[in-house]
């Protein structure tokens, strides 16, 4: 019997049934919703891998994404190995980058990216990239397992004593700065504990170092403070791994945790009272079991439904690797990915502070959002390898502010970018007969769904329309924004007080018209090439942005 | 049916509404423009501007009313008469003309004696030390980065802008996606290959959609016109500059003719100029980083010193005379330097690395006035003035109660505060008003030509 849809007040959703597994109605499982699972279980999907998801059904796709390919280990092995000799920030990322794209894993990756996040240490604080890379591969090891060991070893982890000045916390002169985030941020939320019970507990790590070569756990028994301590109400000789036995066993810790999976997995809206109640018990009966707490959200009801779909900002990586993955046919160089990521705000390695990035709406602001677009326009139009100069973006210097305006000198269609990465390449992999036919694949790789009709109108005007001739003067922007002239020193400036300005009236040129679909010839370089600009406007909506 | 300023407010949004300017019919925009002014108040600006190699404070905040001073420096001592006198101890260098009206229209704090314990006196270190907020260099992020997290931000603008053309300085570096650089054009800017006006006008026309809905969905829409908007505020804020009328002077530099032009974004006063027109603008951004560099006068100090201060005080003099009433109250301006000059000038005429040096805080809503004591003339270390107050208490005063962020949080540590800031200060009458018209003084703006420094 399948699944009614539920109900749109998630309120009213009686929670047991929002996190029973999803059995889709005759055709429900579509490409839409397989699309959905690897955006969220991965970082997005091959055609190929939505075409096996589709044919093995759901059960089936999230047991390969909680194991892994089959020779996931051996590449694990692999890539652990090869981690070791990246020695910058900017390799490593490119490393990890490369990890995500190609362990065989996807999903261990992405949740290795949560507890990254979670877990928030900087290597602008560690200032060793080894340390940055042990940490990564013990998030790694732990990532779908169970959490109170995870923690055990976190605590112990060489860049976290680092990173929270646990050599500091001596006897007699406590520092709580890890007792605090252990509690507040790793595994209890703000609020679920005292000053007392921080107080406390920081006496309990103390000695919980490193050793003095920044290699290692040490434990300082020297300085180590051996006396009773109470926490939580329970009194004894506590040490560091009472410490974070004690965390575990609040009934804060299986909540905050769960909450936190949920808004990584599922949805950035709060949930309503009583909506994770079913899986943070679930969590606790487990054992602290993340791999089979995160198996249960992918399954759900709720997870297939509009009460998930779209209802995350994606995460810069997540963008990043998002498109590249859908579309772009071959391997790209990751080292071109790394400096935009920091653009976009998720530098990997360097979170801003322990409490980690600040997610959801959060990660857009106008140079973050510029950094997306610009990104797009990179997997859009092919220009891979950070060698490539771009003809018309000769240097500028500072004091010629007013270049952009200039005419530019070439604004006939880019020379093809090479075939394996042109996204035509897996537009045109299909066959489409017709500028419908490119526009539904257009949808189908960069939002994993169907266009708005709306939309796919607009997008099949914009493939119909001829671009200016190359050498052409280049056409006033239909939609021009207010103040912009090509000829700068012709410009009237006005008086700061009357406002922000109005466009100037624009030059007479007879606009181009769209041209009958029957004259167009879709392997042309010219209309291939608006379709690549009409894949980077795509990839400048919402439908994109969101997760 | 809620009314239309509630629908311009709400839903679309008055500024995203302005980003489509061109297609927006003009009743609507104005509509728009006009529910943008009855916002909320706006969020306060921090302008910092860095000088480079060393300041010697003795011979900015001078302490003309002390024999020691005369004595240490026989050839650059500025006599009584030629300080701008702040008391009879103080008197500012002579060049200072606009700084000294800021002054005497209290909106000047002069912050004296400010340093840390150890100073050290290399250029490097004592600027990261600045930068990092903290004296032992720990860590990699500057302290203005740091406040970026914490910070609230009106209008999606773009938290932090550092205009120069140097790499980012330390102390803006590590708010990963929250610091652009002004000089690196390409980094804030759209990139549209090939066909480059018809495909914004796409991703414009697509970005339309039912914003009815207070959905994720509208929300992204929104950003993304916000986006163009602030992009089209820096454009037209730049060209504003390149219209300005050329003086038509110059003057030869290296060999080379060089045009004097008081908006060349090389220059401080050009810098600041752009600074103003992009505040007026309503960018969103809250902290500007600039540098004015030169100040490592090891000799010949007199005439390089005057032009750099001259330069100075005259740029943000005419700052602020430029900046119209409710944006003025917005704006406070930070002056800083690694570190002070010796007590003693040395053999040529100059003065070496020394420690403890004067910062300034300018604005409508600044304390004015002399804030600590002079340091002593006679109470020296090494031949260096003693510090008495950490700079980081400057740094704390400015983010608890001028960017309303937790400075706990940013230095790691709680400073006791200066009293620099009042928010609910008026300004002072006869000082200029909401238009501007007045300058400094009640006077005519003071025009003083920047020269430029290298093309």
């Amino acid at each position: 019997m399948p699944d009614a849809i539920l109900p749109s007040d998630l309120g009213t959703v009686d929670p047991a049934d929002a996190w029973k597994p999803w059995q889709p109605a005759l055709g429900a499982w579509n490409r839409k919703w397989a699309a959905h699972l690897y955006r969220r279980a991965a970082f997005g999907a091959t055609p190929a891998e939505i075409d096996a998801a589709l044919s093995v059904g759901i059960p089936k796709t999230i047991d390969k994404l909680l194991a892994g390919e089959l020779d996931a280990g051996d590449r694990l092995d692999l890539l652990t190995e090869a981690g070791k000799f990246y020695t910058d920030p900017a390799s490593l990322r490119t490393w990890w980058l490369y990890a995500m794209l190609e362990s065989g894993h996807p999903l261990r990756e992405k949740i290795t990216l949560f507890w990254h996040n979670h877990f928030a240490t900087s290597y602008a604080k560690v200032r060793s990239t080894k340390l940055m890379y042990e940490q990564n591969v013990l998030i790694r090891t732990h990532a779908l397992s169970l959490f109170p060991k995870f923690l055990l070893d976190m605590s112990k982890d060489t860049a976290m004593l680092v990173w929270l000045d646990s050599n500091r916390n001596v006897k007699g002169a406590p520092n709580e700065n890890f007792a605090r985030e252990v509690m507040e941020l790793f595994s209890l939320g703000v609020g679920k504990y005292t000053e007392k019970d921080i107080q406390e507990a920081a006496r309990a790590l103390t000695g919980w170092h490193h050793d003095t070569e920044v290699t290692k756990f040490e434990f300082n028994r020297d300085l180590h403070d051996t006396g009773e301590k109470t926490i939580f109400g329970k009194t004894g000789k506590f040490g560091g791994p009472d410490v974070i036995n004690l965390c575990c066993q609040q009934e804060a810790c299986p909540k905050f945790i769960v909450g936190k999976l949920y808004s990584f997995f599922v949805s950035e809206t709060a949930p309503p009272k009583g909506l994770l109640d079913p899986l943070a018990a679930q969590f606790r009966k487990s054992s602290y079991n993340i791999a089979s707490i995160v198996k249960t959200m992918l399954s759900s009801r709720l997870f297939f439904s509009e009460h998930a779909y779209r209802k995350r900002v994606k995460w810069p990586v997540e963008c990043a690797l998002g498109a590249v993955r859908a579309a772009v046919p071959d391997r790209v160089p990751l080292s071109d990915v790394v400096e935009p990521l920091a653009k976009m705000g998720q530098a990997l390695f360097a979170p801003p502070n322990v409490k980690g990035w600040r997610t959801g709406t959060d990660w857009l602001n106008s140079a973050t959002l510029l950094a997306r677009n610009n990104f797009a326009e990179k997997v859009a139009l092919g220009e891979w390898n950070a060698n490539i100069v771009r003809r018309n973006d000769s240097f500028r210097t500072f004091a010629r502010p007013i270049a952009s305006d200039e005419p530019r000198v070439e604004v006939g269609a880019p020379a093809p970018p090479d075939a394996k990465h042109d996204i035509c390449t897996t537009i045109y992999a299909t066959k489409p007969k017709s500028v419908g036919d490119v526009v539904k694949r257009l949808g189908e790789l960069l939002y994993g769904d169907a266009i708005a009709p709306a939309q796919a109108k607009k997008l099949e005007t914009y493939l119909l329309t001829p671009g200016p001739a190359p050498g052409a003067t280049p056409a006033q922007p239909k939609g021009g924004l207010p103040g912009f002239h090509p000829k700068f020193d012709k410009f009237d400036p006005q008086p700061l007080e009357k406002g922000p300005k109005q466009p100037p009236p624009p030059k007479k040129e007879p606009p181009a018209k769209p041209l009958d679909p029957k004259d167009v010839k879709l392997d042309s370089n010219e209309f291939k090439a608006r379709v690549r600009e009409a894949a980077h406007a795509m990839m400048c909506l919402p439908e994109y942005q969101l997760n | 049916m809620s009314n239309r300023r509630d629908f311009l407010k709400g839903t679309l949004g008055a500024s995203s509404l302005l980003a489509v300017g061109g297609v927006v019919p003009e009743f609507l925009a104005s509509a728009a423009r006009a529910a943008e002014q009855g916002e909320a108040k706006k969020d306060t600006v921090l302008v910092v501007i860095e000088l480079t190699g060393g300041n010697d404070g003795l011979n900015t905040v001078v302490p003309y009313g002390d024999d020691e001073y005369a004595k240490a420096r026989p050839t650059l001592a500025f006599a009584k008469k030629e300080v701008l006198k702040l008391d009879d101890y103080h008197g500012l260098h002579p060049r200072m003309q606009q700084m000294k009206q800021l002054y005497d229209q209290k909106k000047l704090a002069v912050i004296q004696g400010v340093g840390y314990p150890n100073p050290d006196r290399s250029h490097f270190e004592s600027m990261d030390i600045w930068q990092l907020a903290d004296p032992k260099r720990a860590g990699a992020s500057g302290w203005l980065a740091r406040s970026i997290p914490g910070m609230t931000i009106k209008d999606a603008g773009v938290p932090g802008m550092y205009l120069g053309d140097d790499r980012l300085p330390v102390a803006m570096q590590g708010a990963d996606g929250g610091v652009i650089s002004l000089a690196d054009r390409a980094s804030f800017r759209l990139q549209l290959t090939g066909n480059a006006g018809p495909r914004k006008a796409l991703i414009q026309d697509l970005n339309t959609g039912d914003d009815a809905k207070a959905d994720l969905a509208a929300f992204v829409r929104k950003r993304q016109l916000q986006t163009y908007t602030s992009l089209q505020k820096i454009e037209d804020a730049l060209r504003e500059a390149g219209s300005a009328p050329d003086n038509g002077g110059g003057e030869f530099i290296n060999g080379r003719f060089v045009r004097n032009n008081p908006n060349d974004l090389t220059t401080l006063s050009g810098k600041l100029g752009l600074i103003g027109r992009m505040i007026q603008k309503n960018l969103g951004t809250r902290i500007y980083y600039v540098q004015l560099g030169g100040f490592d006068t090891h000799s010949g100090q007199s005439a390089d010193h005057a032009k750099l201060l001259g330069d100075l005080s005259s740029a943000v003099g005419n700052f602020f005379t430029a900046l119209h009433g409710e944006h003025a109250e917005r704006v406070a301006l930070m002056t800083y330097s690694e570190f002070g000059r010796r007590v003693k000038e040395n053999g040529s005429r100059g003065t070496d690395h020394g420690s403890g040096s004067c910062m300034f805080l300018a604005g409508t809503q600044v304390v004015g006035g002399l804030v600590g004591k002079h340091p002593s003339m006679t109470d020296l270390t090494d031949g260096d003035i003693k510090y008495h107050t950490d700079f980081r208490r400057v740094y704390a005063t400015i983010l608890d109660n001028w960017l309303g962020v937790d400075s706990k949080g940013v230095l790691g540590d709680t400073f006791e505060k200066l009293p620099l800031i009042d928010r609910k200060k008026k300004a002072p009458a006869g000082g200029p008003g909401p238009g501007g018209g007045a300058g400094p003084g009640g006077g005519p703006p003071v025009f003083v030509p920047m020269p430029v420094e290298k093309p």
